[in-house]
């Protein structure tokens, strides 16, 4: 039997050794309830809480077997994919651990590890294949990217022909599905109402590789990465904003040396807008709704995001908390590759979040996430709930 | 097909397909648990029971093939408690319902794959606790889990260890017919369990701290108690670093305070120049480290009790220049102040993760027993013998305490919280696996009296001849009694079947 040290076969593992070795296996990633702690923690993986819950279904498993794969006593198979990718990467075992480890990133390395292997699932594959393609994940055809401009009744800047120091990188749930084109929309309107100078890609947006970075498809995701480095390059941006969580933490983390290469700022769009807000000393009217937050993974536990939205939305509405928020929110149950693979699993963990959001009495359920607002959207339509779901952009352009 | 195949099949049919497997990345993901030092054992199913009834079956097909079973809480042990090579690997946290909570009786009644955490959190919201809040892994250890290994923790120094708080337990036997039987006052069939004693022997007792051998607990009855809500920690470091007044501290502090400290907590000096190192912000101006720092948690119902018990405290810690406070800011910045402290789940649950991974590659032995405060100090010197001793037996670089910490236990005793590291890598496993037992045998021979026993520790008592020829045919009769096939948790105290003389497993080592 070989020690446990990284196995050279496994070269995505292989960089993260650190965090392999640190697991102490105390299974804290599980479920750690806590009601002494601030803000209150009711669990902590979604994912073990809607599966069988044997251990690969939760962080601590996971760890384990990659250790066995490092030992040579295990080999990736299928049957490992299937549960390896019911995982939706919201880091709430990262959170719960006592140690700084990036237990996502672990995973997804072990999914690029499958994906190498030709593990990978074939909704993934297609999903990404439709990305490198077509460059959205949607099997769309790109030019419907900018079906949404057609809905303003002002121009913007397109930032293939125009520099401008502000860039709104839209992303692909908002821009190609139809129901949530109010994202882009109501951003739009907001930044245009708050006299921001900016520029949108349009049709010719290639998608951030968000779902290929997920799902271990590390060949994909820089074929992406590589058409948006470009890009970037000749919009001339300074800052970059996005209304997608899932945008957000790609580009600030997973496109972090490009960035820092291009002097490009990313920016959640609230975070501007917050910020042009205080400057311009705008008022907001009160809507006189009682609203919940819902914090996105991405923009939460990832990036660290929890106060901004929190802040307009006490300001405009009456904010009433779920129990799990901040650090300790429950994931939507949609990232990950989750939803495309999993889809009675996402909406499972979906109907939880909701049934957690009525019991505040809130009328709105409120979220920065294209791709929150839609899981959850599919889990009010299921749940046949009187909440409605609304993003924030448009809580504001109605404020204004 | 093989026994194993057959009997999957008809634990299949009890269990469905969803919560059994014999997956090899499933095996590998249950092969161990906090106890890198042993290898990793795969089991030749898992499977994730939902109730007492579920588990009698299984118990049942096992029998019926003599397949072997070993029951497993949070999976958060350190001592091989939780794993097994081939068998049955029974993870019981689907159990893990609170069944109801009497708080006008004070007692509760709970499934035991709930975790710490779970049934603290709603006592909490109705101003109630278990007084001991579990051991330091009580985010994911469950009940069960600290019952088999009579656990002390946080809250141990007044409200003793977790199986002193226990009024009974509902048992699966392991026999061929599955027997589910309940001890306590739910041995009365006509009542509730909220007492222990009164209606049969104390049969309870038999499955306390049993290591999972003697059956599998799925329901557990426990006192609670009202949650004093004013909670105040208070530090002293000693002015020298002196074991005999460590023990002469403690005897007094027990001697005339007692019911106001929820725990006493010693950090011997070695410890806290260690925490000292390891400080993430370091201040400017060394504090001076002079002696153990004793962490006391002081609990009341009123202000003006709390009061008298600090200015006790005081009186006791202060006197004759023995001590002076203490705050582990003066360590670390980044610590809160005593003034600002209040009581969160994540003290005593993340109080002991940074020592176990202070160096992760490294594996934890521990040798954690309990010890009568008038021994501390010569069996401190007795260990410290020991490993000059046989520092060549040792792994390479690795690190032996004593005790990482001293917990005061009720009455005139205290658990020394030990170990040593060693690096986690097959080559050394072998060489801390025998030094480890080697450890314990000479703790038990001293008189040192274990509270987790798990594989390593159980399985040293015996080699150290603990046992008289006497008890050993009791015990083991007492075994067949409710295991006649030794199918649960066989490598626990080397009872792998009845016929087995363990007296060969015995072990004489040069003192």
């Amino acid at each position: 039997m070989t020690e446990i040290n990284p196995n050279e076969k496994y070269e995505h593992l292989a960089k993260l050794e650190d965090i392999v070795i640190t697991c102490i296996s105390c299974g804290d990633c599980r479920e750690a309830i806590d009601y002494t702690a601030e803000p209150k923690k009711e669990g902590v993986c979604v994912v073990w809480e809607q599966t069988p819950g044997f251990e690969p279904f939760f962080s601590r498993g996971k760890m384990q077997i990659i250790r066995s794969l490092w030992q040579d006593k295990l080999e990736l198979s299928m049957d490992m994919a299937k549960v390896i990718y019911q995982c939706t990467t919201c880091n709430a075992c990262a959170d719960a651990c006592s140690y700084d480890m990036d237990n996502s990133a672990l995973y997804e390395a072990l999914r690029a590890e499958l994906v190498d292997a030709n593990y990978a699932l074939e909704g993934h594959v297609q999903m990404n294949k439709a990305m490198v393609e077509l460059l959205n994940p949607y099997n769309r055809d790109n030019v419907l990217k900018g079906e949404w401009l057609k809905e303003l009744n002002f121009e913007i800047k397109e930032a293939t022909k125009e520099k401008c120091e502000i860039l709104y990188y839209v992303g692909c749930t908002a821009a190609l599905t139809e129901e949530i084109r109010t994202v882009a929309i109501n951003t739009a309107k907001v930044l245009k109402e708050l006299s921001v100078d900016f520029s949108v890609l349009g049709e010719n947006e290639v998608c951030c590789g968000s779902v290929a970075m997920r799902t271990g498809d590390r060949n994909a995701f820089n074929s992406v990465a590589i058409k948006n480095y470009e890009l970037f390059k000749k919009s001339g941006a300074k800052t970059i904003i996005t209304s997608c969580a899932g945008c957000y933490r790609t580009l600030k983390v997973d496109y972090a040396e490009y960035m820092e290469e291009l002097g490009i700022e990313i920016l959640h769009s609230i975070e501007l807008i917050k910020n042009v807000i205080e400057e311009k000393n705008i008022e907001l009217k009160d809507l006189g709704f009682k609203t919940t937050y819902h914090d996105p993974c991405h923009t939460g536990r990832h990036i660290g995001l929890y106060e901004e939205p929190r802040e307009i939305l006490n300001n405009i509405t009456k904010l009433i908390e779920m129990k799990n928020i901040k650090n300790n929110a429950k994931c939507c149950g949609a990232g990950g590759g989750v939803k495309k693979e999993f889809p009675e699993l996402s909406m499972e963990i979906a109907k939880s979040r909701i049934r957690e959001a009525e019991a505040t009495g809130a009328d709105y359920l409120v979220s920065i996430c294209p791709f929150c607002f839609r899981n959850l959207s599919d889990a009010i339509k299921d749940l046949n709930s009187d909440l409605k779901m609304i993003d924030l952009l448009e809580l504001i352009n109605q404020a204004l | 097909m093989s026994k194993i195949e057959k009997a999957f099949n008809e634990i299949e049919k009890i269990v469905s397909s969803e919560y059994i497997t014999d997956k090899d990345f499933m095996k590998a993901a249950y092969s161990r648990n906090v106890d890198p030092a042993f290898p990793d054992r795969w089991a030749d199913m898992i499977v994730r029971p939902k109730n007492t009834e579920e588990i009698s079956e299984i118990v049942k097909i096992a029998n019926k093939f003599k397949i072997d079973m070993v029951p497993r809480g949070g999976g958060a042990d350190l001592v091989g408690g939780s794993v097994t090579e081939g068998g049955i690997l029974l993870d019981l946290t689907r159990l893990n319902k609170i069944i109801e909570i009497h708080e006008r009786d004070f007692y509760c009644e709970v499934q035991c794959g709930i975790t710490w955490g779970k049934l603290l959190s709603e006592l909490f919201k109705r101003d109630l606790t278990t007084g001991i809040v579990g051991p330091g892994s009580g985010y994911s250890a469950t009940i069960g889990g600290g019952l088999s290994n009579s656990t002390a923790g946080f809250g141990s120094t007044k409200y003793g260890l977790i199986t002193d708080n226990c009024l009974g337990v509902e048992v699966v036997l392991p026999n061929p017919q599955g027997s589910i039987i309940k001890t306590g006052a739910a041995a009365n069939k006509y009542a509730n369990p909220f007492c222990r004693y009164g209606v049969s022997p104390d049969f309870t007792g038999l499955f306390m701290g049993d290591v999972g051998t003697m059956g599998i607990k799925t329901k557990a009855f426990l006192r609670i108690y009202p949650n004093p809500p004013i909670k105040v920690l208070r530090n002293y470091i000693l002015n020298k670093n002196d074991f005999d007044l460590v023990a002469d501290l403690m005897f007094r502090v027990q001697n005339e305070v007692r019911d106001g400290i929820q725990d006493l907590y010693i950090n011997p000096l070695v410890v806290v120049r260690l925490l000292a190192s390891i400080a993430e912000k370091k201040p400017k101006k060394r504090a001076k480290l002079t002696g153990p720092v004793f962490m006391f948690i002081l609990e009341a119902f009123d202000e003006r009790i709390m009061e008298v018990y600090k200015e006790k405290i005081d009186n006791i810690m202060l006197k004759n220049d023995r001590a002076r406070l203490f705050e582990w800011m003066d360590i670390d910045e980044n610590e809160v102040s005593s003034e600002e402290w209040t009581f969160k789940l994540k003290f005593p649950y993340s109080y002991f993760n940074k020592f176990v991974a202070l160096a992760p590659p490294k594996i934890s032995c521990t040798t954690c027993h309990k010890l009568p405060i008038s021994k501390i100090a010569e069996k401190r010197n007795f260990s410290s013998q020991f490993d000059v001793k046989h520092k060549d037996e040792f792994p390479d670089q690795s690190f032996s305490l004593f005790a990482r910490s001293i917990h005061l236990l009720p009455n005139g005793h205290c658990v020394v919280a030990g170990g040593f590291n060693a690096e986690n890598v097959d080559s050394q496993r072998d060489i801390a696996m025998n030094i480890w037992h080697k450890k314990v045998r000479a703790q038990v021979r001293y008189g040192g009296v274990h509270y987790w026993l798990g594989e390593a520790i159980s399985q040293s008592l015996v080699e150290a001849d603990a046992y008289t020829p006497e008890f050993i045919a009791f015990f083991k009769d007492m075994k067949k009694t409710v295991d006649p096939n030794f199918l649960l948790s066989p490598n626990k105290f080397h009872l792998y079947n009845f016929q087995d003389n363990i007296t060969k497993y015995i072990v004489k080592d040069a003192e």
